[in-house]
């Protein structure tokens, strides 16, 4: 019965429905392609809408940008044309207030140009000087310019009310100026009175800013010899006034020490095998890097003492600026108004950056402000000449001025070091270590170190003992074999064997083991007495090296106590012939 | 801006004067001048003659006391430690200006009072005739007498 359904069932409608399934299924699938095709194109726009967002966003920030720029700029240019406006204003201010004074500066170098070349009739320069005294009243520089017409002249009376004027109005401007006047007019005896002068308005704790040029034209010999013997006597009663009070002295001591420090040179590398095995080589390197430092300083003094006269005009170009700083730069009265013409201009300079322009103005007023005590100025030549404004010439006479405490601070880092110097070289090689002072002792320390190693093997032997309970284990089965002999002579035999075998083995393995031992630390024991010797070598050496530098601390010390101020008057004697031929 | 003319002409200081006295509280650079050949000697001669204990003391007294003059007794030294020329294994000597015992023999490796251990490596150097000690610095004074130390600051 069963069969016969079996056989009469019709499943020809079940195929159908499936392959309409089959099709369905297709049209499903392409549905759902064509849905994520749609989606991708979705997809795509919503990718293009994200640029275009960050597009409008760069946009945007552009736009912010370009308008903070625009309002920095806008303020700029609101302060560039307020500074231009208040410039011009200032200006006019200034010409109003002191727009004569600017007149007298002007006529001053010309007088000056015409002293020189000698082709302005005494006339003219006494009406034009004359003039000026009327229209720049409490200004120094028009008595002054007075004083040399009637000086030319000859006008004795006038010239002296001219100068006490001058000098009431400012004695130190005065002063610098005549100067100056005098010496580039030759007029030697006259500069040497105004030079004295000048010497007295200076502190010695708070020199001017022209005061190095000053003594670089004295110690080259641009003024006359004995300008020099009177600076020598200024200095020297200041430097008693200086070294009375206060750290001065100890200030300039510790730059010098922070300079023979900096002269140490690099040492490393010199001594291999100490810097890999010595315990404290960091203190045998720092050492030998201080005592090195003795030849560097005495090259550096010997190279400033042996400096032959470099000088030129340069120094008479310097004191011609000075002179003619003094008759164009502006007076203290007019200083404020100066102050803010300068920002001024600087703002304009800087295109409105108010900010910019007020930073320059700040350093600018830093290094005109700047001064320094007659110490510190002399330390400034014998370090940095150049820096300082200084030729060798100076810096030669700073160096012997300051000679006393270079001494002394030469003879404390001498002393520092040697006080550093440390005793003991402790070697630490492969576990052995012994201390040495110099080496010498090298027999009692190959003692030492063969001693040391005898322990090394006896304790590397020690960790290897005698194998007893394998010997003892085939003891018994030799034993166990003799006494099976009797019961089954063959298990006897083979017994006894793997006993004997076994005990063979475990002595040739124990016997290997000690070999292997002895041979390796004794490897260990050559390769450590190569260095032990060679760290002797180098001990010696770096002994003998330690002391050839410290002698040297002698030489300089001879070197720098040879030297006097007396010694550079002889500079002046080539420099005497630019005086004359000039 | 006219400036006062500093009246230099009356505040004339000789800097070759000679100060009478070693150092005084107000300028201890005073302690760095150059030591008499007198003391010199005398200590030199400390070592080599066998001085008994208390003359040594007393002689070594007046010279400290002639050479520091004046000067407060904090400006002393504490003592002396010079290179100990007895041959090895001695090092250094001490004169000791507080103890009853004034020469004092150290060997190598032996340590010194606390206060003299800091001039120990200095005096050992060949250049220092003689160490004198002070509370926080030392002096070195070689062979000529002249002296130099260990503090920047003095």
């Amino acid at each position: 019965m069963s069969d016969r359904l079996i056989s009469s069932a019709d499943i020809s409608g079940i195929e159908y429905k499936l392959r309409q399934l089959d099709s369905n299924l297709d049209r499903v699938t392409n549905n759902i392609s064509h849905v994520r095709t749609e989606v991708g194109g979705v997809l795509n726009e919503v990718g293009t809408l994200n640029q275009r967002q960050a597009q409008l966003a760069a946009d945007l920030n552009q736009l912010a940008a370009a308008f903070s720029d625009f309002v920095k700029n806008d303020g700029k240019q609101k302060s560039l044309q307020l500074a231009e406006t208040r410039q011009g204003n200032l200006k006019q201010d200034l010409e109003i207030k002191f727009g004569y004074y600017g007149e007298v500066r002007r006529m001053a170098t010309g007088i000056l140009q015409g002293v020189d070349t000698g082709i302005v009739s005494d006339g003219t320069l006494r009406a034009t000087t004359e003039e000026v005294m009327l229209k720049a009243p409490g200004y120094w520089l028009a008595p002054a310019l007075i004083t040399v017409a009637s000086w030319i002249r000859n006008d004795k009376a006038t010239a002296d009310k001219a100068l006490n004027e001058s000098l009431r109005r400012d004695d130190y401007k005065t002063t610098l100026f005549f100067m100056l006047v005098m010496r580039r007019l030759n007029r030697y005896e006259a500069s040497l009175q105004w030079l004295n002068r000048y010497f007295m308005h200076q502190n010695p704790y708070n020199l001017d800013r022209e005061f190095v040029i000053i003594l670089e034209a004295v110690t080259t010999g641009v003024f006359p010899p004995a300008a020099r013997q009177l600076m020598m006597k200024n200095a020297k009663s200041w430097l008693a006034q200086l070294t009375q009070s206060g750290d001065y002295i100890n200030d300039q001591k510790a730059q010098w020490l922070q300079f023979f420090h900096a002269k140490a040179p690099v040492v490393s590398g010199k001594y291999p095998l100490l810097e890999q095995f010595c315990n404290n080589w960091t203190a045998l390197e720092t050492y030998l890097q201080t005592v090195s430092a003795h030849e560097p300083i005495q090259a550096h003094f010997k190279n400033v003492i042996g400096a032959s006269t470099d000088l030129s005009k340069a120094i008479k170009v310097q004191l011609d600026e000075i002179l003619s700083m003094l008759v164009t730069n502006f007076d203290d009265e007019e200083l404020p108004l100066q102050q803010q013409v300068r920002l001024n201009e600087l703002i304009i300079d800087m295109d409105g950056d108010k900010a910019a322009a007020q930073s320059v103005m700040d350093a600018e007023k830093h290094i005109f402000q700047e001064k320094v005590d007659f110490l510190q100025l002399l330390t400034n030549a014998a370090f940095n000449p150049a820096k300082a404004g200084a030729s060798k010439v100076t810096q030669a006479l700073a160096v012997s001025i300051s000679q006393p405490w270079i001494v002394e601070a030469h003879d404390t880092f001498t002393a520092n070091s040697r006080n550093s110097i440390p005793n003991l070289i402790v070697y630490n090689i492969d576990g052995f270590t012994a201390g040495t002072q110099d080496g010498s002792d090298e027999e009692s320390l190959l003692g030492q170190h063969e001693g040391y190693w005898t322990n090394v093997l006896k304790a590397e032997l020690a960790k290897a003992p005698y194998p007893t309970s394998n010997v003892i284990l085939g003891g018994l089965i030799i034993a166990l074999g003799a006494g099976l002999l009797i019961v089954n002579p063959i298990v006897g035999v083979l017994a006894a064997g793997v006993g004997i075998w076994l005990v063979l083995n475990t002595l040739n393995k124990h016997k290997k083991t000690i070999q292997q031992i002895k041979d390796s630390t004794a490897n260990r024991e050559q390769k450590s007495k190569e260095v032990l010797r060679g760290c002797i070598a180098e001990t010696v050496d770096y002994r003998k090296e330690c002391a050839r530098e410290d002698a040297k601390a002698e030489v300089v010390r001879a070197l720098l106590t040879s030297i006097t101020p007396e010694d550079f008057s002889s500079v002046s004697k080539d420099t005497r012939n630019i005086l004359t031929t000039n | 801006m006219a400036r006062l003319i500093l009246n230099t002409e009356n505040q004339q200081f000789d800097l070759n004067k000679q100060q009478t006295t070693a150092g005084s509280a107000s300028n201890p650079r005073a302690l760095l001048r150059n030591r008499s050949k007198k003391y010199m000697d005398l200590i030199a001669g400390l070592d080599t003659h066998n001085l008994t204990d208390t003359k040594g003391m007393a002689l070594l007294m007046n010279a400290i006391q002639e050479e520091f003059g004046t000067a407060e007794l904090g400006n002393w030294p504490l003592g002396i430690v010079a290179k100990c020329f007895l041959g090895h294994p001695y090092e250094v000597h001490t004169y000791d200006l507080s103890a009853s015992q004034i020469l004092h023999h150290y060997k190598v490796g032996e340590p010194l009072p606390d206060q003299f251990e800091k001039a120990r490596t200095l005096a050992k150097h060949n250049a220092y005739a003689l160490v004198e000690v002070y509370k926080d610095y030392v002096i070195l004074i070689r062979e000529d007498g002249s002296a130099s130390t260990t503090s920047a600051a003095l």
